[in-house]
């Protein structure tokens, strides 16, 4: 079912971008069919994070899902560098290592949201409106 | 053998696969095993480091491993794909996040390693000195075994 983002005009009402980026292709699976399910949004993959940071120096997306445990270079180190580089990045953290510390450090790193493993449309539906409205609310979402 | 941390790996992964995969899931009796461990045709290995170190392999037949794959995936798979292999590395990957998520809220710090799917038939993981605790759980599309080792460094 395809689903309109409430109350949210972006980019003069040209699709949203967003880029994906886990080293698991099926994580990437199940998040762009999620994301296909919001109207109007246009997905790209990276598969670990030097790659993530170049395809976000090209294409740079509206926002970011994000993994943390990748080979090489993890989710949080990935973050750091992409928000350095744009303090303006939106990117939402999506692990299944939700604990306080992994959660803090992925914040302070300066993802805006993060989302707990296994991913629901209604989970990813309202950090991306979160993200989106920038409301700095860097409170992470109830342990599941 | 810390079996705290075993008791947690087996309720993360039963809470995971009730979540993600339906309901039938239940765990039934525990043994443990000296290593070297008989798996079945499918392996995800993901690897513990910390304040504590060990492993966790969930074994499974070829079956199971398509059939817990297409459930996840939403459609069925005509076999041993590469998305498969990597839905059973998530699953497993989802599972032991959790409870680590869990331990290191307790107290102890304790990482994983990405997991790593190994397919082919009777695979045996060698393991040397350390016993290995099996939890077998029962699921709608056949048994995965979790074989778990995990003890302090002190």
């Amino acid at each position: 079912m395809v689903q309109e983002f409430s109350n949210l005009v972006i980019n003069g009402g040209l699709p949203l971008t967003c880029l994906i980026v886990d080293d698991s292709a099926f994580a990437r699976f199940h998040l762009k069919r999620l994301i296909e399910s919001f109207e109007n949004v246009l997905t790209s993959e990276a598969a670990n994070g030097n790659e993530a940071i170049s395809e976000y120096r090209r294409l740079k997306p509206d926002f970011v899902l994000m993994d943390i445990v990748m080979p090489g270079l993890e989710g949080v180190e990935t973050v750091r560098r992409i928000c350095e580089a744009d303090p303006a990045a939106r990117v939402i953290m999506i692990s299944s290592l939700s604990h306080k510390e992994k959660v803090e450090e992925a914040l302070a790193a300066g993802a805006k949201y993060f989302i707990a493993k296994p991913v629901t449309t209604g989970d990813l539906r309202k950090a991306i409106e979160q993200v989106l409205t920038h409301k700095d609310d860097r409170r992470p979402e109830e342990s599941k | 053998m810390r079996l705290d941390f075993v008791r947690t790996f087996i309720d993360s992964t039963t809470e995971l696969f009730q979540q993600v995969i339906g309901p039938a899931v239940s765990v039934s009796s525990v043994t443990v095993k000296p290593s070297p461990v008989a798996g079945r045709d499918v392996m995800a290995i993901i690897g513990l480091t910390g304040e504590s170190q060990g492993r966790v392999i969930f074994d499974m037949d070829m079956f199971t491993a398509v059939q817990l794959a297409g459930c996840m995936m939403g459609e069925p798979s005509p076999g041993m794909t590469p998305l498969v292999r990597s839905s059973i590395a998530e699953l497993a990957s989802m599972a032991i996040g959790q409870a680590i998520s869990r331990i290191n809220d307790n107290g102890t710090r304790l990482t994983m390693s990405p997991p790593t799917v190994i397919t082919g038939a009777n695979l045996v993981s060698y393991d040397q000195c350390f016993e290995t605790l099996v939890a077998p759980i029962t699921t709608a599309f056949g048994e995965v075994r979790m074989n778990i080792t995990i003890q302090d460094l002190n």
